[in-house]
């Protein structure tokens, strides 16, 4: 076959193709035009696009996209959270770590989940009603479980674990949450200031204490020597010696945990 | 997919999850193939807690037999090892007086008896009459057929009397 017309009946498909697509999403002329939602839910028909690409159906297909993103997406992201909020890479052989959550990391979360409801971060008493089903109330129920096993392994993660630095950071969370339980508060404003808040405790372990800590040595004397001061601080502040991917594993952990925290909706209804 | 379906999809997957996240916090790994191993051993250990439960609990017959093995062969290490993996949920006294026996004969010396086996074996046996009161063991091997006679044997090894000193006592036989 002559490569001319080879090339003719290839264009005729690709044009026939692009045309198809055009008209699925909903082009004239060659133009797309974005729908205009107003009118489209009026007439019942506004859609929402899949995964694949497909169109779905108007208001069943967003309600399910959000049934989805509430009681699949969301509880799963925060038992990430809540699995990697505790977890550390050993120095020199980065075996993992799983620290457990002091109890005072539980206490923090209450308090914080306490703060969400007070700033209209949670409409609690939207989630849990005798008028929605078992079922209902049993995934609004794992998600808020989910939320709160996050919240305090997200305080896990940036409390230092022993000696000096634990309480010197847990007071000052308790001391800002203590003030913070009193103040007037919009969600946004909240959710800005707790991001500022663990920020900070982020800066302060993994940037400031991980930088004064003395790598693993081979021994005690050969470290004294090596790095004296450094050897002395991690001696006296007791801090514990981890490999640097602990500190990219927990940047990862808070990220997940705020950007779960924005997407999820005041309200279950 | 309907909306119930999906939020009853979702409290399965979270709480299937959850369980894994506080499997890997009780059973702290080192390593990801140590995810494996570990999951293994607990999957193990919870078939077994559910035999006892459901009354099917047996102990390994194969692994006891070894254990017997290795305690006629006098290697009471190996036997202990065997015994105890025989009986995982220590619920077969027969099984527990055989890891009890093995400390005595392993710490028995003609001369002097070895004190840290003694105790360990004392310790080891107080499981037995606990299991079952009446045990007596069937085994013609064995001349401390019950756990009496067993503790007997151990707490006389630990003491020091004046018997200790006599040299008859170099003509004894291990029982």
């Amino acid at each position: 076959m002559p490569v001319g017309i080879l090339i003719a009946i290839v264009k005729e498909r690709l044009e026939k193709t692009a045309n198809d697509i055009l008209d699925r999403a909903g082009s004239v002329d060659g133009g797309i035009v974005p729908p205009d939602e107003t009118e489209m839910e009026q007439q019942g028909a506004l859609s929402a696009i899949d995964t694949s690409g497909k169109r779905l159906d108007g208001e069943s297909a967003r309600k399910r996209q959000r049934t989805l993103r509430l009681y699949v997406f969301l509880p799963l992201l925060f038992l990430t959270v809540a699995l990697m909020g505790g977890l550390r890479l050993a120095s020199p052989d980065s075996a993992f770590v799983f620290m457990r959550p002091a109890l005072v990391c539980l206490f923090f979360a209450v308090v914080l989940i306490g703060l969400f409801v007070r700033g209209g971060i949670i409409a609690f008493e939207s989630w849990f009603s005798d008028e929605y089903s078992t079922a209902h109330n049993i995934a609004n129920g794992v998600l808020m479980l989910s939320l709160f096993a996050a919240t305090a392994q997200v305080f896990n993660s940036v409390i230092p674990e022993t000696g000096l630095p634990f309480w010197v950071v847990s007071f000052c969370f308790a001391w800002t949450l203590w003030n913070n339980l009193f103040a007037e508060f919009d969600g946004r404003k909240l959710l800005r200031s707790l991001i500022a808040l663990f920020a900070f405790a982020f800066v302060a372990k993994y940037v400031v204490l991980a930088g004064l800590t003395a790598p693993t040595g081979d021994g005690w004397l050969r470290s004294m020597i090596e790095n004296p001061a450094k050897e002395t601080v991690t001696w006296l502040l007791e801090l514990p010696r981890y490999s640097a991917g602990t500190g990219y594993i927990q940047f990862f952990c808070l990220l997940l945990y705020f950007a779960g925290l924005s997407s999820l909706p005041r309200d279950a209804s | 997919m309907k909306v119930k379906y999906i939020q009853i999809l979702g409290t399965v997957l979270a709480v299937l999850y959850g369980v894994f996240i506080v499997f890997l916090y009780a059973a702290e790994p080192r390593s990801l193939g140590e995810v494996t191993t570990k999951a293994m051993s607990a999957v193990e250990s919870t078939v077994t807690k559910g035999q006892v439960l459901t009354g099917t609990y047996e102990i390994d017959q194969a692994r006891f037999n070894e254990g017997i093995a290795a305690f006629r062969s006098d290697n009471f290490v190996l036997a202990r090892d065997r015994f105890e993996r025989a009986d995982p949920e220590k619920r077969d006294a027969n099984t527990q007086f055989y890891i009890a026996y093995s400390y005595y004969r392993q710490g028995w010396g003609r001369i002097s008896n070895d004190d840290a086996l003694f105790k360990a074996g004392l310790e080891a046996l107080k499981i037995v009459p606990q299991i079952d009161p009446d045990f007596v063991s069937k085994d013609a091997d064995l001349k401390l057929k019950t756990a009496a006679e067993l503790r007997n044997e151990f707490e006389e090894g630990l003491k020091v009397t004046a018997d200790d000193f006599n040299p008859l006592r170099l003509v004894r036989e291990r029982k």
